[in-house]
């Protein structure tokens, strides 16, 4: 017992402390950036896999930015990862003699990322700006429906090889060559480069929908989503502000897409397929639709429980059957997803605090214990209830 | 290993009294992972020698994954058994592509870097092969190709625009041009003044038809290439298609389609009178599909091919390797099953002659002659190609093996020289 | 007569093709078609359902009793046992919830994952063929092209099922309480159904008529665990283009995505999967509830 008391002591002082010494977001923002400079240099295969986490959480994030503060739940995003992607891939494979005999071949394989990057987001814009003009005049599930057309339209374009472009089923190969810049050699694709690369243009995008979320714009977005009759009454123009917000969600998801193609080092078709539509979308009911990091806490989850059944050859034979169950056990249980249940965590154990400082140790346990049992139970009863309810 | 007991069932009763024995065998390999995992970065001095599959074990395709699952676990049970290699054993590590370039890319990474494998092999997809091609070359890890049969796969990088070869990446079985080239000597030796070709909708299903008509014309063969037909993956229905063609009128058809895909389309095609229309047709994988589907859905008296043969060569090690794999599994088998087994047993003699490390590995597969089930073949220094037969026959119900085999069968020695010489006036590279 | 030699634009032997194909995409879009009418639940798994009525079809007649229609009936109530005990267990609990359209989609997406895997376990990724029943096991000549007395069955089986499934929701009591409870829901309640109760029906006849068509079909293609993948989407796209909730629309979507799959090839060589995406795409910018809207319409 006294071992318990001493450990619960302790970290509610240290707690107490970090509060007091001010552990502020800007503190929180550079222990994350170190944390991140370290992770480089973890074992390689987590380097590899942390900078997928960062595209698809982009991925995410940026769905999010039209589904969780418009309320359109777009099933046809994948087309734009796909449009960053074969930008990418196919301006590295026709661009770089040219760009080589402008600026010179040493940083021509840098200068073609930046030109391939900036040709996928205008490529993305491009498919957006109608796509989303024409999509947004519907709701709910017939907006879900017409951007899945939309994407398997796109889909379908692609395989068929329009002008020798896009290699059909094959997709484009990514190579991102040898940058010589004042006698430094370096690969672009080299792992712990493209990780840093990857962070220096995922996280400030994601500071970027923060601030649009957080600017007068995110402001109307949301009073559309909560209710669009009451928004177009206070004179909001609803299309207008969804048709935007789905521009600037298609090109910060075109970017992630752009990541992608050097990551993975293929543009490939399935990129525009619309189970890799579903990805954003199962990132973000996993991770918490009303919480702006909810997505990123998702791809998190989705990602790295993919890799830990991987590790497992008795579970990688029927990994589709454990994944699909913790999708169903995910909706069912947590609603408010991951990053909900993080929050709810931390309520539940500022509840726990309290008890104790109530009552000392064993009113901390009995709360636990209650409260535990108590929400175990709540499955069945629940059920119960809304039977009831609907009688 | 052990192996289960009644593993021989009354074939009638066949549907839904498998045994899962791989499951069991799954199941024992979990406590070796977990070991794996406790000790995190593998590495290669812990006594085995660990190869790294990758194949399709989800969706469409998983009957692909499936069947070189059933190759490769017979290897090793067989090597380990038998003293392992160079007296340590080997562990096989399966992961699924998904059949996609992506989270192939992931899995290829992950067999690298955390479970250090000593070697690669498996891929059924050529996309997911062709993207993974300048992988391996940057990771330096030996890659034995087992099934995807893109000719682009082996074509040195730099032959053609789509070429990715390189002197990381071997193929043990025979290619898309190795198929061909045997088709088109069936066609020469057929009285057939027009082909057409049903495929899926996918690079496979172009390149198959590219190549026929390629080596057809550098053969000679008298006969126009007309209807294309190329219904999607997972057609439900290939009725449209199937009247399309028969609207046409050829004498012949030369078919890709594989799978789930194959057999939806020979009940459909036997429906609608096409083997009353048309003479010839030609199913260039069909075997792979015909041996573990439900009956023999290959109609007798067709021609097909196959990438080996369970009869041929007539050898001793091919008759060893077929009854063991029909004791166990009781089918005859694939070329997949054949393709993934051998590959084990390559790096078993890469390493045996050579050390196991990665160059040493690479510069013995390098040209090296070899001899499986499928009979003794060399690799092409040049592409790093298993230089093996075109195998062509005519389906056959064999009464005594429950099954469709080839017979007869016609073996046709490829040179790459040759192949080269007769795609000289197509831009096709032969990638042997 | 030589279909070859003559110029029509469309035969006589395309159109049965295209209802053929149309009498398929029918019985599994209808199911969908009327679980979203009535529940709002856009159900991912249905096509997971079309795929183990095959297999309970097949597994039936393989090792239990070798009467084929016996087999299909048993696909069909097994479909609708497991789409009601799902219904029950994982989709009842979100009806109330904030969101819970995508809540569900997940869940039964997460279904279709489960399904599959379960299917593979147990019979593995080979491909299974059936027979047709001996008593339809003959070819009928049509306008020169030969279809299996079968394929022509099924074509007339999908009109019956339109036609009871009319009467049914029509005519009939449960029907009226379907009609009453789908267009409002609150009103029903207070007015004494036993929402639940009656959702937990559809749901069950919803999953019936999947199972229904998939057993219908194991004749007509072969049965591999991938068989759902690929009609979901087709039934998505009908469900669309005749209407939500619409049986009616169901059917005419059905029959229209059926001859467009079956004239397409001859006049497109490439391209089919673009069609039925743009004839969606078209239909929900002009008509967004679609050709027919409104259950029992």
């Amino acid at each position: 017992m006294s071992t318990h008391d001493g450990i619960t002591d302790r970290v509610g002082a240290f707690g107490r402390e970090a509060v007091s010494n001010g552990w502020t977001t800007e503190r929180f923002a550079v222990l994350g950036l170190i944390g991140l400079v370290l992770l480089a240099f973890g074992p390689t295969f987590q380097v590899y896999l942390f900078t997928e986490f960062m595209i698809i959480a982009l991925f995410a994030l940026a769905f999010n930015l039209l589904y969780g503060y418009t309320g359109l739940l777009s099933f046809g995003h994948a087309m734009f990862y796909a449009g960053g992607s074969y930008g990418m891939a196919i301006v590295l494979r026709d661009a770089s003699p040219y760009v080589a005999e402008v600026v010179g071949s040493g940083i021509a394989p840098l200068v073609t990322f930046v030109l391939g990057a900036l040709a996928g987001v205008s490529l993305v814009l491009l498919i957006a700006v109608p796509v989303g003009w024409l999509s947004v005049r519907l709701e709910e599930i017939y907006f879900a429906l017409i951007t899945l057309a939309f994407g398997m339209l796109v889909f379908s374009v692609i395989i068929q090889n329009p002008g020798g472009l896009t290699r059909g089923t094959d997709g484009v190969i990514v190579t991102l060559g040898i940058t010589e810049v004042a006698g430094m050699e370096f690969r672009l694709g080299e792992r712990r480069t493209y990780y840093f690369l990857t962070a220096a243009i995922v996280l400030p995008s994601i500071y970027a929908i923060w601030r649009v979320v957080n600017s007068p714009f995110g402001t109307v977005c949301k009073a559309i989503r909560e209710s669009p009759d009451r928004a177009a009454a206070l004179g909001v123009d609803v299309t207008y502000h969804r048709w935007m917000t789905f521009v600037v969600s298609a090109a910060f998801v075109g970017v992630a897409g752009v990541l992608i193609a050097g990551l993975a080092n293929v543009a490939s078709p399935y990129h525009a397929h619309w189970t890799t539509s579903a990805i954003p979308v199962v990132a973000t009911v996993i991770g918490g639709a009303t919480f702006f990091a909810g997505p990123i806490v998702g791809a998190f989850v989705f990602l790295y429980v993919r890799w830990g059944i991987s590790r497992f050859p008795a579970l990688e034979a029927h990994w589709e059957f454990f994944f699909g169950l913790m999708l169903i056990g995910t909706v069912l249980y947590f609603k408010q997803g991951a990053a909900g249940g993080l929050l709810m965590l931390r309520g539940w154990l500022g509840d726990v605090r309290a008890a104790y400082d109530r009552g000392g140790t064993d009113a901390a346990l009995d709360y636990a214990k209650e409260s535990t049992s108590e929400r175990l139970g709540r499955g069945d009863r629940s059920a119960e209830e809304e039977g009831g309810d609907r009688e | 290993m052990v192996r289960e007991p009644g593993t021989i069932r009354n074939n009638e009763n066949r549907f839904g009294d498998r045994v899962r024995r791989r499951t069991v065998l799954k199941a024992a390999g979990t406590g070796l992972a977990a070991t794996g995992l406790a000790g995190c970065l593998g590495d290669d001095d812990d006594g085995t020698v660990t190869l790294g599959a990758m194949y399709i074990f989800s969706g469409f395709a998983s009957l692909y994954g499936d069947e070189a699952e059933r190759g490769y676990e017979m290897a090793v049970e067989e090597i380990n058994e038998n003293g392992g290699i160079d007296g340590q054993d080997v562990e096989i590590i399966a992961r699924d592509t998904e059949g996609d370039a992506d989270t192939a890319i992931r899995q290829m990474t992950s067999l690298i870097e955390e479970d250090g494998v000593d070697g690669l092999f498996g891929l059924d997809s050529s996309g997911v092969a062709q993207a993974m091609a300048p992988q391996v070359e940057e990771q330096q890890i030996p890659l034995m190709v087992t099934h995807a049969a893109t000719p682009f796969l082996t074509s040195p990088e730099g032959e053609h625009d789509n070429s990715v070869g390189n002197e990381w990446v071997f193929r043990n079985c025979n290619s898309l041009s190795i198929d061909m080239y045997g088709a088109a000597q069936v066609a020469s030796e057929l009285d057939v003044s027009e082909w057409a070709t049903i495929g899926p909708d996918y690079a496979f299903g172009y390149e198959t038809w590219d190549y026929f008509e390629a080596f057809a014309e550098g053969l000679g063969v008298d006969a126009e290439f007309t209807d294309e037909q190329y219904p999607a993956l997972e057609t439900s229905d290939f009725t449209p298609y199937i009247s399309a063609i028969i609207d046409a009128e050829p004498e012949g058809v030369i078919t890709p389609l594989w799978g789930a895909d194959l057999t939806t389309f020979l009940g459909q095609a036997d429906e609608a009178g096409w083997f009353d229309a048309i003479e010839y047709t030609l199913f260039s994988v069909g075997m792979g599909t015909d041996l573990p589907a439900d009956g023999s859905p290959l109609p007798e008296g067709q021609h097909a091919s196959t990438r080996y043969d369970p009869f041929v060569p007539e050898t001793e090690e091919n008759e060893t390797f077929r009854e063991t794999y029909y004791e166990e599994y009781e089918t005859l088998p694939t070329y997949n099953a054949e393709g993934a087994y051998r590959a084990v047993y390559l790096y078993k003699e890469a390493i045996e002659e050579g050390e196991n490390d990665p160059d040493a590995i690479r510069d013995t597969f390098t040209g090296m002659d070899h001899s499986g089930p499928v009979g003794e073949y060399q690799f092409a220094e040049e592409t790093n190609q298993a230089v093996v037969p075109a195998i062509w026959g005519t389906v056959t119900e064999d009464a005594e093996w429950e099954s469709n085999v080839l017979d007869p069968v016609e073996v046709h020695e490829v040179d790459a020289d040759e192949l080269d010489d007769l795609l000289a006036d197509s831009e096709l590279p032969s990638g042997v | 007569m030589d279909p070859s030699l003559t110029p029509a634009f469309v035969s006589v032997s395309d159109v049965v093709i295209g209802l053929s194909l149309g009498s398929r995409l029918f019985l599994i879009a209808v199911g969908l078609s009327l679980i979203f009418g009535v529940l709002g639940v856009l159900n991912f798994a249905h096509g997971a359902f079309y795929m183990i009525g095959a297999y309970v079809t097949l597994a039936v007649t393989n090792q239990v009793i070798d009467n084929f229609w016996l087999a299909v009936l048993a696909g069909a109530v097994a479909v609708g046992a497991i789409g009601a005990l799902i219904e029950i267990g994982t989709i009842r609990p979100l009806y109330e919830r904030a969101e819970g359209e995508l809540d569900q989609l997940i869940v039964t997406f997460g279904f279709v994952l489960v399904i599959h895997e379960a299917v593979r376990f147990v019979w593995g990724s080979q491909p299974y063929s059936i027979d047709a029943p001996a008593s339809l096991a003959f070819s009928v000549s049509v306008a020169g092209s030969t279809f299996s007395a079968y394929r022509l069955f099924v074509i007339g089986a999908a009109f019956v099922v339109m036609a009871g499934l009319w009467l049914f929701i029509t005519k009939t009591y449960f029907g009226a309480l379907v009609r009453g409870t789908s267009s409002d829901r609150e009103m029903a309640s207070m007015l004494g159904v036993d929402v639940p109760k009656l959702y937990t029906a559809v749901f069950f006849l919803g999953s019936f008529l999947a199972g229904l068509g998939g057993a219908l079909s194991a004749p007509l293609q072969s049965t591999s665990p991938a068989l759902g993948d690929q009609v979901i989407i087709d039934a998505f796209i009908i469900v669309v283009i005749g209407g939500l909730g619409s049986m009616f629309g169901a059917f005419v979507g059905a029959m229209l995505v059926g001859l467009m799959q079956a004239i397409g090839p001859q006049f497109i060589a490439a391209g089919h999967i673009a069609i039925p995406f743009l004839a969606m795409v078209i239909v929900l910018l002009l008509r967004p509830e679609g050709l027919f809207g409104g259950i029992g319409e």
